[in-house]
């Protein structure tokens, strides 16, 4: 208990690592409201800076980025109407009126104060689910793991984008990607085209940095000539009674935020328009109509998109499935440290777990701090204009790949990279999902092979564990689900619904 | 942001018909013959020799790419043809929506910078890069330009030599 707790606390007591946490937190508030700069695409640089860190410097620094990043993407929501990152869409519904309306610094106050309390009720029950689920998770079979992961792949594919044909045809790209190179088991070559260099495979941090870095970077170029408008920011704190009458509504969108962030695969950004929705349909009388700077179309969302980082935690670190596009990427960072995330991480390695638990807690109370102060500074940096900014990104790039293994090969399969992703975001496709293939594509494999070993290759009997195990019986029912919801007959079941009703 | 753009796009949908965007039907069956050549490559990996072999997953994963490729292709034919009616109307549209000059210039100066890396050294050739990039896309201001650049290399020095211990190329 005595080890627990020290390990809860290291962040708290370590002035190093607090001090990571702090600057993490605070670069991440800036990185969030830029938009242009993403979590996803920061982390992904990051953890090709921290390869040579201390596992636990690195993770301080990484959650810091991670909470901040989240948090804010709200500021240029309320500020200039444009999301600084996916999770804070819904929070520009109302944000932005706002302060058309001369509140700006009132919504900032409040989505600051309702970021922190997403964010610790996220954490909260992220210290009480994990473990359990963690317990669960040792009894998977690994045809359960196959399926949750497949579970994963169609969610992000399903909920991500408006086709669910491009979802998961960007997933299964990600899954072929992260196949490239030996089979772990027979040692044989797979999607090497026949080349030796290939034999190793391509980087998932390459490949994430390419497409999130390389990508966004160019993409961006398409709106360089877009000026910010500068808004007044004057009262920043909101008063205690406008949080406690505000608190009902942050508890049950936190918790809305938590359960959608813990599904494999589905981040801050669904969690948010969720929420935003359920608080459209339980708040009977708003502060203002929806859409127009009610104060609840903005506690929703940003609770919701705060605990969803919780949330999120919860499936990677016992599942080592990821909740999203940057616990994929975090992911990464624990296995270049030698650490396995999964269901073995708790038995193995508790200190981790435990340590992420405090230092997101602390990041949380970071961003209260951070989240109150430094507007006019905040201003500046969000008018850093791009034609300095993407330059600067594309270096960092090539910084940040080559650190991979020192070598210029990767700097070019990062750049190649980055090409497929300006063209597929291009055409309408997420580059999200192609990250999540990467990662679950090779845990797939394995997990299936084990599964048909299990039942000497005999499909039959793997179906019939499907529909006899509990909890495989209920995976398929899901996928099955995911499936029906996307086909037409869905879509006759609910206008026959709506006739009836 | 993609997010937004894709949330827009849907909305689109719902309202009305959407148009296809150029060069879209030749980039779909670009990937749908990319993903028959994933099949192929996956085939030959271990043909169908048993259920759990190396190549099995592969094979379900280049099936899953063909048919939502397949799929993709598909739904063209639910969206309106674009505006423009000749191939070389299109082509040229094409390069003004994906490849206006300042990102053609902007993916070249990026490559060059690469290859420069090799031979004048990471320093010089980032310095070079920052200056000509910064000075292209602000057309004009080169000695704030050129401050910025060698703030910038300075910063990446301490930064990354001194703080990250990152080996630069």
């Amino acid at each position: 208990m005595s080890e627990t707790l020290s390990y809860l606390l290291m962040a708290w007591t370590t002035p190093e690592l607090m001090l990571l946490t702090a600057l993490g937190t605070f670069a991440g508030i800036y990185i969030g409201a830029i938009p242009g700069l993403s979590v996803t695409m920061a982390v992904s640089i990051l953890v090709s800076f921290t390869f040579a860190w201390d596992v636990n410097d690195a993770l301080a620094l990484i959650v810091g980025i991670f909470i901040g990043g989240v948090y804010g993407g709200s500021r240029s929501a309320i500020l200039l109407n444009i999301p600084g990152a996916p999770s804070s869409i819904s929070t520009a519904f109302d944000g932005y009126p706002l302060a058309k309306l001369g509140e700006a610094g009132r919504a900032i106050g409040l989505s600051t104060v309702m970021s922190v309390i997403g964010g610790l009720v996220g954490v909260i029950v992220l210290a009480c689910a994990a473990p359990v689920i963690g317990d669960l998770a040792l009894k998977f079979a690994p045809r359960d793991y196959f399926l949750i992961a497949a579970i994963g792949l169609l969610l992000v594919g399903s909920l991500a984008a408006g086709s669910l044909a491009k979802g998961i045809f960007a997933a299964s790209l990600g899954a072929v990607i992260g196949l490239v190179g030996m089979d772990p088991v027979t040692a044989q070559g797979r999607f090497t085209l026949g080349q030796v260099e290939l034999m190793g495979g391509i980087h998932y941090v390459v490949v994430m940095i390419g497409l999130f870095g390389v990508a966004e970077a160019f993409y961006q170029l398409h709106n360089l000539d877009v000026a910010p408008v500068r808004q007044k920011v004057d009262k920043i704190i909101p008063s205690i009674a406008m949080v406690l009458k505000y608190l009902p509504l942050s508890i049950r969108t936190s918790v809305i935020g938590v359960l959608v962030g813990a599904l494999p695969g589905v981040g801050g950004d669904i969690a948010a328009l969720m929420a935003y929705d359920h608080a459209k349909r339980t708040v009977k009388n708003p502060s203002r109509p929806f859409g127009e700077g009610a104060y609840e179309g903005l506690v929703a969302p940003e609770t919701a998109n705060s605990s969803a980082v919780g949330g999120a935690y919860v499936p990677m670190l016992t599942l080592g499935i990821p909740g999203d596009a940057v616990t994929a990427v975090i992911i990464g960072a624990l296995v270049i440290h030698g650490l396995n995330p999964g269901p073995m991480l708790m038995v193995e390695s508790p200190h981790i777990f435990w340590f992420t638990v405090g230092n997101l807690a602390l990041a949380n109370i970071f961003l209260l701090i951070f989240g109150l102060m430094g507007i006019r500074l905040f201003a500046k940096m969000v008018e850093m204009p791009k034609a300095v900014l993407i330059p600067l990104i594309l270096v960092l790039c090539v910084v940040g790949s080559y650190s991979i293994n020192s070598s210029m090969t990767e700097v070019y399969w990062m750049l190649g990279f980055g090409l497929l992703g300006y063209f597929l975001k291009a055409y309408g496709f997420q580059v999200g999902p192609v990250i999540l293939g990467v990662i679950l594509g090779p845990m797939m494999d394995t997990s299936y092979r084990q599964a048909m070993a299990s039942v000497g290759d005999s499909p039959v009997e793997l179906v019939k564990e499907l529909l006899t195990n509990p909890l495989s019986l209920l995976l398929t029912l899901g996928i099955v689900l995911i499936l029906l919801s996307k086909t037409p007959l869905m879509g006759l079941i609910k206008k026959r619904k709506t006739a009836h009703g | 942001m993609e997010q937004t753009e894709s949330l827009a796009e849907h909305h689109e949908t719902r309202a009305e018909t959407p148009k296809k965007r150029v060069g879209e039907v030749a980039f779909s069956v670009l990937l749908l013959l990319f993903s028959a050549a994933v099949l192929i490559a996956a085939y030959q990996i271990a043909g169908f020799t048993s259920i759990s072999s190396p190549g099995a997953f592969p094979l379900g994963v280049g099936l899953v790419l063909l048919l939502s490729s397949g799929k993709i292709l598909l739904e063209l034919r639910h969206k309106r043809a674009s505006d423009e009616p000749s191939w070389a109307g299109s082509c040229k549209r094409f390069c003004a929506e994906h490849f206006p000059l300042r990102n053609v210039i902007l993916i070249l100066l990026a490559v060059l910078y690469l290859a420069a890396i090799q031979w004048a050294t990471f320093y010089v050739a980032t310095f070079v890069f920052l200056l000509l990039a910064i000075t292209f896309l602000r057309k004009g201001r080169p000695v704030s330009a050129l401050l910025i650049s060698a703030l910038s290399v300075g910063l990446i020095y301490l930064m990354f030599t001194l703080a990250f211990s990152v080996y630069l190329p």
